[in-house]
């Protein structure tokens, strides 16, 4: 593609647009806790491996 | 005109031309620099480009033993940008340090010509003092252009003070991938006098340079630092 530097360009929209450059917002961070993800994963286990619930037996011998 | 707006090049591609030549200078690679060189005096953007860089415009002018002299246009780039970008009675703390640092980086490297320079504007500092720090992080790292030898000699005097929480910020920024952040934020650390020895400053900007170099705005505070400051590998 041909870039042309000499376009016309909106004044006012790149004084903004030089502002928004000069101090842009932090970008958001996703943070994972490892104490956290520790505990689900420990509490995950544990449900797994725990027996299953006792339950009256039904069937008559 | 539809057709010359469609082909328009978007300003941050112009920056980022505009950043790997100073880049590339800084490393003593390719032709002499002038900023008139890097940047067409008739560009719409050159201006821009330039207030956005601000100081680093200038930084190859600030290394010692230039082989070649001030080019002769650049005194004019310099104007342009200076009088089409001031910052307003709104504008944003980082905006006036940036300004300020344009000015300051100018009277510094470039001559005076017939006109002289412009005073540098009162810029606000107390929120060095009393910003927290991941927010300060944030803050420094957008005016990393002012950490070349001799500018705002002040606010360097301030952020002395702060370096262990610029260093949480940096290690914060590592972190969270935002290699912007911890370039700007490694290259105020190599500038100040006590970075913490076990922060790893030289192996973290070798790794910042390593993982976000395809950044030139990145790739440039990480050979500031390692130009000016000797840090870094």
């Amino acid at each position: 593609m041909v870039t042309d530097r000499t376009a016309p360009v909106e004044t006012a929209a790149l004084a903004a647009e030089v502002e928004g450059l000069l101090e842009p917002a932090e970008a958001d961070g996703v943070f994972r806790d490892t104490r956290e993800c520790g505990g689900a994963l420990l509490l995950a286990a544990l449900l797994l491996i725990s027996p299953p619930t006792p339950r009256p037996k039904t069937d008559v011998r | 005109m539809a057709e010359q707006t469609q082909g328009a090049v978007p300003l941050s591609a112009v920056i980022a031309d505009a950043a790997t030549g100073v880049a590339l200078a800084l490393r003593g690679e390719g032709d002499p620099y002038a900023l008139s060189g890097i940047l067409r005096q008739s560009d719409a953007l050159t201006s821009a480009a330039v207030r956005v860089l601000g100081a680093d415009a200038l930084a190859p002018y600030a290394v010692e033993h230039r082989a070649a002299p001030v080019g002769a246009d650049d005194e004019a780039v310099v104007r342009q940008a200076l009088a089409a970008y001031p910052p307003g009675a709104d504008a944003s703390q980082v905006s006036v340090w940036s300004y300020r640092g344009l000015i300051e980086a100018s009277h510094a490297f470039l001559p005076a010509g017939a006109q002289p320079w412009p005073a540098p504007p009162e810029a606000e500092a107390a929120w060095v003092a009393g910003d927290p720090w991941p927010k300060l992080s944030h803050r420094v790292s957008q005016v990393a252009a002012l950490a070349l030898p001799g500018l705002a000699p002040g606010l360097a005097e301030q952020l002395a003070a702060r370096t262990d929480d610029l260093a949480r910020g940096f290690v914060r920024a590592v972190r969270r991938r935002d290699w912007l952040q911890a370039a700007g934020l490694g290259r105020w650390l190599a500038r100040l006098p006590d970075a913490p020895s076990t922060l790893g400053l030289d192996s973290g900007l070798a790794f910042i340079r390593q993982m976000g170099g395809a950044d030139p705005r990145v790739a440039l505070h990480v050979v500031a630092a390692q130009r000016f400051y000797g840090r870094g590998w």
